[in-house]
């Protein structure tokens, strides 16, 4: 166990001396006044507030949406597209000690450097830009012996082309995206997974809790959710008058020029998941815009076919069927920043007989999938906010893998954050569980409660 | 789909690069693109297409004095103007506008038909009438009507305000009453005795302004 944390230690240490040399060049290369800003903001000369609801990074508001709709072309070409992003935090977990100490989390209650980010994004032509993501991961998976491999992979890749005919009576945003990550493209962050990371919706995910080894942290999701860097989309969409929305794509494998797309870590580890064929996204929302309020209503879906075994693209084939509804409420008003928002997701999973007793025990199964989240700011410095996370699946002991046989998890999660200036954030946020995978108490049948999961998470979050 | 993507891919980035999109154009650093294509393209997102914005984040731009809008934008860029908002919305909105452009979005702008916004609480329009009209003269305040007009339309560097949203007025006079964020006006003078609830009732008064005598 020391063995793993000096090792860890090391990394970080030369991960630091990287950073702090990528800073220094990127430093050298820009005139000072540019120095701290991220990208858009230098693209657009504006403060983060414009497009980040109450500055909290990654809502946005509705200029924001337009900003993204129209292809991240508003602004001017910044000379270095070029900014970085990094996560430094500490998880403490209620209960760590799950029996087996190789798995036990090494590092709970230290302060660590968690993630860096490198972000090459904005306005390539007057109808082209790009939203590019690199992510170096700290604790990016386990090897075979437990160690803790840091990786560098692409996360987000969203690259889009635009156009806008607009004048006194009719407005019509319209373009295609190529991407990574269903919903990705989506400019509300409701069921968007890539900007609403698990299990709530904050800037820093907790990539430490999630990866905690043998103290799991994530809760079933459907396939929608789960489909980041491992394929790739092409998707159309319309944004008519400020209030209909519409977007239609279809998610593949890729390979050979596109393969970028993919993030490495799964050539270590294994692809969890490979889809067959074209797989329809699709979503529809009305959006409402009056006073200082933003309303949307919307619709989600997507229909994948996926192969059971992932190595193999003679096997049998697993559907998923996804449909949901989801929906935004915001209130912006200087000082204040108001959000609330909910995204409802039913799946429904038929297993191919071959695959039965194998992957699940039922030929069909479903899961319902609801997260809650309200916020407020204050002068986009100081904020709170509350989320809840519900996942419960059909009985099947296999599947889940639960002793219960179902799956039911619930997690409530209180925070509070600060922004000193506006490119960090500070926060501390407590994720309380009262069910995890199908019980409250003894989930696992060792004797673990749902309440030892709970945990305290604090981070510092910066970007630049 | 594989190869479409592929393709579809290289055409766009050959096909963008290739072309400046001068009649669609979201660009703010390049001096061809006509204003009134930045207004509808990048204004209209805060301001909207006919300056009637519809949140009161944003102030409402339609049939505002061609020579304030200039000015204003003058003062953003010269970072003359220097209030919160100013500063994180307009700064880099007009760094790189050019004279031609901005005297163009000031003409777009002061043609645009201004709509009226809604009603405010029936007190404040009583104590907003008499200040707008009469002043408040033992805290030399003078009347707003002497040099905003009667009408609240404004003329040349004196701003309309007839219909402007209530909230947008109320931060207004407090950035000149409490900061240097717009220097060198005579705002300064007119505000610095007055209460915030005297601020509140003029600012609601002007927002919903009789129709009779709004144009
Ligand atoms: C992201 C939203 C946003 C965009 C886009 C935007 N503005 Fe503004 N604008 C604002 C805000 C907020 C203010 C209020 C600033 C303040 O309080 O100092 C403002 C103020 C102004 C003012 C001063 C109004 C007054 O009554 O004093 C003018 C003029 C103006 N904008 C013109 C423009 C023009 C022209 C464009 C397009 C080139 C534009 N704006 C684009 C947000 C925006
Ligand atoms: C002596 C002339 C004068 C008087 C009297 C006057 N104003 Fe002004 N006001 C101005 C000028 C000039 C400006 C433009 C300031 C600038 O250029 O920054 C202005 C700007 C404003 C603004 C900012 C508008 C905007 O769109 O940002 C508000 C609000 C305002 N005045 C309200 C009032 C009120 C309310 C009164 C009466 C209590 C009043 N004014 C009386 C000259 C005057």
């Amino acid at each position: 166990m020391f063995a793993t944390s000096l090792a860890i230690r090391r990394r970080i240490l030369g991960t630091g001396a990287l950073v702090a040399g990528i800073f220094g060049f990127i430093a050298t290369l820009l005139p000072i006044d540019s120095i701290a800003l991220p990208l858009f903001a230098r693209q657009t000369g504006q403060n983060c507030v414009s497009c980040h609801a109450g500055g909290q990074f990654p809502e946005l508001t509705p200029y924001g949406r337009k900003f993204k709709l129209t292809g991240y072309t508003m602004g001017e070409r910044a000379t270095v597209p070029l900014a970085l992003m990094g996560v430094v935090s500490s998880t403490r977990i209620d209960n760590t000690s799950t029996g087996v100490a190789s798995t036990d989390f090494p590092s709970n209650g230290k302060l660590e450097f968690t993630t860096m980010s490198v972000l090459c994004c904005g306005k390539i032509t007057d109808n082209l830009g790009v939203f590019a993501q690199w992510t170096y991961d700290v604790y990016d998976h386990q090897n075979d012996q437990n160690r803790w491999v840091a990786l560098p992979h692409i996360d987000q890749f969203d690259m889009r082309y635009a156009d806008r005919f607009i004048d006194a009576n009719r407005d019509l945003i319209f373009g295609v995206s190529l991407n990574n990550n269903p919903t990705v493209s989506d400019v509300w962050n409701t069921h968007n997974n890539a900007f609403t990371p698990v299990p709530t919706y904050v800037p820093a995910a907790n990539s430490v809790a999630t990866y905690a080894g043998a103290v799991p942290m994530d809760v079933a999701a459907p396939y929608l959710e789960g489909e980041g860097q491992m394929a790739g989309g092409l998707t159309a969409y319309a944004f008519l008058n400020n209030s209909i929305y519409a977007e239609i794509g279809f998610y593949r494998n890729v390979r050979g020029a596109l393969s970028f797309m993919n993030a490495s870590h799964y050539d270590a580890i294994g692809y969890p998941s490979k889809m067959q064929g074209s797989n329809p996204y699709w979503r529809l929302a009305y959006n409402k815009d009056w006073g200082a309020n933003s309303a949307m209503i919307g619709l989600h879906g997507m229909n994948a076919d996926v192969y059971s075994d992932p190595t193999n693209t003679g096997s049998s084939i697993v559907k998923f069927r996804d449909v949901g509804i989801d929906g935004q409420y915001q209130y912006i008003l200087d000082p204040h920043v108001v959000t609330a928002m909910f995204s409802y997701t039913h799946e429904k999973q038929s297993y191919p007989t071959d695959q039965l007793g194998i992957l699940a025990d039922n030929a069909s199964n479903k899961l319902d999938y609801l997260r809650l989240k309200g916020t407020y700011v204050y002068q986009a410095k100081y904020g709170a906010a509350l989320a809840y996370t519900s996942a419960k699946g059909s009985n099947d002991p296999t599947l889940w893998g639960s002793v219960s046989g179902v799956t039911d998890s619930r997690l409530w999660a209180p925070e509070v954050f600060w922004m000193p200036v506006q490119y960090v954030r500070v926060g501390l946020q407590y994720y309380k569980w009262t069910q995890f995978n199908g019980a409250k108490t003894n989930y696992d049948g060792n004797g673990r409660n749902a309440s030892d999961n709970n945990s305290l998470f604090f981070y510092v979050w910066g970007a630049y | 789909m594989q190869r479409i993507s592929v393709t579809l891919v290289m055409a766009l980035a050959v096909f963008g690069a290739a072309c400046t999109n001068l009649e669609r154009s979201r660009d703010l650093a390049n001096p061809a693109i006509p204003p009134a294509v930045t207004a509808v393209q990048v204004c209209s997102n805060c301001h909207g297409v006919d300056g009637n914005s519809v949140s009161p984040n944003f102030p409402r731009l339609a049939g505002q004095q061609e020579a304030y809008i200039v000015a204003q934008l003058e003062n953003f860029r010269s970072h003359n103007r220097s209030d919160p908002a100013g500063y994180e919305y307009m700064w880099g909105i007009a760094r790189h506008l050019t004279d031609d452009q901005i005297k163009g979005l000031g003409e777009y702008y002061s043609k645009q038909i201004p709509k009226p916004i809604g009603q405010v609480d029936a007190k404040q329009l009583a104590l907003g009438k008499q200040i707008f009209e009469q002043g408040v003269p033992d805290k030399e305040t003078a009347p707003c009507m002497a040099c905003h007009g009667p009408d609240a339309a404004g003329l040349a560097t004196f701003p309309r305000l007839a219909w402007q949203h209530q909230d947008y007025l109320l931060k207004q006079l407090h950035v000149f009453q409490d900061t240097e964020g717009r220097p060198g006006t005579p705002m300064k003078q007119i505000t610095h005795l007055l209460t915030h609830q005297e601020m509140e009732s003029v600012a609601g008064y002007l927002q919903a302004f009789p129709m009779s005598v709004g144009k």
